[in-house]
């Protein structure tokens, strides 16, 4: 039912099927974006604490409309010639070798300067050409015949020069190369910026994007998506494991476990062959859900009361 | 529809959100795409072309909740309810579907010159005079819910509550949409049933008039609220940003308080960022030759030396004593809020010893910070020369080429030596020392001021005696620092 390229978009409710049946569980809220992204033909700016599926939900999209996913990781020093295009220098060298040695050729008859700068002006110039072009993700993305899926990641990484640069491509999805002029996107495509929120995105930029946030999942769709990801996993450790890991999202620590480090935990109990969660385990395998030793130590205390909580759910 | 976004857009401006045309003409496409069929998929679309961040989706929320609700005509009156309940149910189900979305206004016959009629203000007078009022008796006695709703739509739209700014202005718009939804031929129609002998269906109706009157004021009540929600506190916030900080009333600190969080946030957001400047002409030949390698030797690339600007380092010297207190106040309110952004920042108080005090802004809370400085440092006799020499021990080794120093006080010493000869030192190894003075420029150097001797020592000496003088004070030293 979702296998048509164009059609899985057209409603909300498809969108959310077709995301479930590639594995990535989402509510409505989520599938809405999606939808209008496509309809207004406007980039979707993603935010959320990290690890709750952010970038997963461009591959996601990528994977259900059947195109390409471009991706280009954002960090600070990141400028053009890295993210649009360069020119092959190396090439360019070469070639205007070539024109010397041809220029003989070309101007043999011809009668005073007048003459030889007339034919020189006649002559194809390629030296600025698209031939000579490298292009980098963005440039890849607007040349794309069929159109594709472009991930602009972590652009809070990326200095304000470069946000700046990209306000052109992201409201007209053109880019101008000095040289050449305007390049114009074939396709359009759909275009996800993801943020961890370091720092604030400019005004600019978030007014030519749709502005989704993303928070922690509720159980419900928590329970999905693991199920979804680790299905070899029992339902009832499941049910606890879910409810362990939102009770714990309860506590004050330095950094929450997300979607992926519940992922990674339930992976591992399959791999340890737990069939039930008692506090042992936990303590045993805390530090794949917490990434910080201080967090794992303010947790410790809470394990049993937690670990007896989430039974009850089971 | 157009007018209702316009009306929701308001309210939304007016919940502190940023709204610009561009969004508003996105959340119009919106609407045509998704419709007012499902009200959570409505919200859900909405928030995300209006509100761009976190504190803005929250407030989206509340905002729409509040602005789509009807719940005043979700409940039928009981009079009217007893009066027919042979088509309760079928009043109870339009009631339901036009509680979900206002668009559904536009099904109203009497009213489809609405939805067409551009620009809200003058198209809606027009419209006042033109369009017969439905008959509210008859609305009244079927007891159609979803009708007379529409109607209190209607009349407020033509009444331009919209426009309510004021809590003094309840009582005229509650008339003035009774006025329009026509009250006049109500009160002629119970009169004439009153002579007519009829007295029973005369006073049922009068009591349907009573409680409709009810719903209108709570409708223009609940407007109210939602176009003005903000506009008190910001005006009161302009003026708290300008009043001379020693001015401030007790009553207010809570607001302060805010402010200068705020402030401190908006300033971070600005200057947070490490920059690198390029020094512009100085090559880094060791990068260009190996980035060139690959042309041959050729330099295609050239690479330009930079330098990183870094963060400052800031250090903050307080006069807490009696004479500034207030001020310093919120210079410590200040610094408390950099703090928590900015790595390098170390604060100082004193009147006579000086203390240091990072250490407790870092353990506790602003208000019991504020509480213990005060209690340690305050209510003593000033002595700068006894300060500086305090500060030379504990924190001289640790002034750079990178630090600011900040000194806020009034320099007036008692009469005591200010030892400027220390304060020479540190100007020598800052970066920057920077002197902000609460009184006025006039008034230094008369009396025991010191400003006189201190000053030279200085590279910057202003008055700062608001708020806003203290923004553009830290706003400086954030931006030039290097």
């Amino acid at each position: 039912m979702t296998t048509g390229k164009q059609g899985a978009i057209d409603d909300i409710e498809a969108i959310r099927k077709g995301f479930e049946t590639r594995g990535y569980i989402c509510n409505a809220h989520i599938a809405t974006s999606i939808f209008l992204a496509e309809k207004l033909q406007k980039p979707l700016l993603v935010e959320g604490p990290p690890g709750v599926g952010k970038t997963e939900l461009a591959k996601a999209t990528a994977e259900m409309v059947g195109k390409p996913l471009i991706r280009l990781q954002c960090y600070e020093g990141l400028d053009e010639a890295k993210a649009l295009y360069e020119w092959k220098y190396g090439k360019q060298l070469l070639y205007t070798q070539v024109l010397k040695e041809k220029l003989g050729d070309l101007m043999s008859g011809a009668h005073g300067l007048k003459e030889s700068m007339t034919r020189l002006h006649d002559f194809d110039d390629t030296f600025f050409s698209e031939e000579f072009l490298e292009p980098r993700p963005l440039l890849k993305v607007l040349w794309q015949p069929g159109g594709a899926v472009l991930l602009i990641d972590e652009i809070d990484k990326s200095d304000d020069e470069f946000e700046a640069f990209l306000l052109e491509l992201l409201s007209d999805y053109q880019i101008s190369v000095p040289e050449l002029g305007t390049i114009k996107a074939r396709t359009t495509p759909i275009v996800f910026l993801t943020s961890n929120n370091t720092r604030e995105i400019g005004d600019a930029l978030k007014r030519r994007c749709l502005h989704l946030y993303i928070p922690f999942p509720d159980t419900d769709i928590e329970q999905r998506i693991i199920a979804a990801r680790v299905p070899e996993m029992e339902a009832r450790l499941r049910t606890q494991l879910v409810a362990f890991v939102q009770g714990l999202r309860q506590l004050d620590l330095k950094k929450l476990p997300a979607v992926s480090e519940t992922i990674d935990w339930a992976r591992t109990m399959v791999l340890l062959h737990a069939r039930e969660l008692d506090a042992d385990l936990v303590r045993n395998t805390l530090n794949v859900l917490l990434k910080f030793q201080d967090d794992i130590g303010n947790v410790d205390g809470e394990i049993n009361a937690l670990v007896s909580k989430a039974a009850q759910a089971g | 529809m157009s007018e209702v976004l316009g009306d929701f857009i308001r309210a939304l401006r007016a919940a502190d959100i940023r709204v610009s045309t561009s969004e508003s003409i996105d959340a119009g496409n919106v609407i045509d795409l998704v419709g007012f069929d499902d009200r959570a998929i409505l919200r859900d679309a909405l928030s995300q072309v209006l509100a761009k961040s976190e504190d803005e989706k929250q407030a989206f929320t509340e905002t729409f909740d509040t602005y789509f609700s009807f719940e005043q005509f979700k409940k039928r009156p009981a009079s009217v309810e007893a009066a027919n309940e042979n088509d309760g149910s079928e009043g109870q189900e339009s009631e339901e579907s036009g509680g979900e979305s206002e668009g559904g206004e536009g099904d109203d016959p009497s009213q489809s010159g609405s939805s067409s009629s551009p620009g809200g203000g003058s198209g809606g007078e027009r419209q006042g005079e033109r369009a017969p009022a439905p008959d509210l008796v008859s609305l009244l006695e079927r007891g159609d819910q979803a009708a007379l709703q529409m109607a209190l739509a209607e009349g407020a739209r033509q009444a331009q509550l919209n426009r309510i700014r004021l809590f003094t202005q309840r009582g005229m718009f509650t008339r003035r949409i009774m006025e329009i939804m026509g009250l006049d031929g109500l009160n002629e129609e119970i009169e004439r049933r009153e002579t007519a002998g009829n007295r029973e269906s005369a006073e049922r109706l009068a009591q349907a008039r009573e409680e409709l009157r009810g719903q209108v004021r709570d409708y223009v009540e609940k407007q109210l609220e939602i176009f003005t929600a903000n506009s008190g506190r910001q005006l009161r916030e302009e003026v708290l940003a300008q009043m001379r900080l020693s001015n401030v009333d007790r009553s207010d600190m809570r607001i302060m308080r805010d402010l200068v969080r705020k402030m401190a946030k908006r300033l971070i957001a600005l200057h947070s960022r490490r920059k690198k400047v390029a020094r512009r002409g100085t090559l880094d030949v060791r990068r260009t030759i190996r980035a060139n390698i690959e042309f041959d030797g050729l330099l295609f690339h050239t690479i330009w030396k930079k330098t990183k600007v870094d963060r400052p380092k800031v250090m903050a010297i307080c006069d807490v004593s009696g004479s500034v207190a207030q001020i310093s106040r919120f210079l410590l309110m200040f610094l408390y809020s950099l703090q928590e952004v900015l790595p390098n920042v170390r604060s100082f108080a004193f009147s006579g010893e000086l203390g240091e005090t990072t250490e407790l802004f870092e353990r506790e809370k602003l208000e019991q910070a504020l509480v213990e400085v005060l209690r340690d440092f305050g209510g003593g006799s000033t002595d700068y020369g006894r300060a500086f020499e305090d500060f030379e021990a504990l924190a001289m080794n640790d002034i750079d080429h990178r630090t600011t120093v900040l000194i806020l006080g009034d320099a007036r010493s008692n009469y005591g030596d200010p030892r400027s000869d220390i304060l020479k030192l540190v100007h020598a190894r800052a970066r920057r020392v920077i002197w902000l003075n609460p009184e006025g420029r006039s008034m230094w150097n008369s009396g025991d001021s010191e400003m006189r001797r201190l000053s030279p020592y200085c590279d910057k000496a202003v008055t700062c005696a608001s708020l806003k003088d203290l923004e553009r004070v830290v706003s400086e030293l954030l931006r030039s620092a290097v």
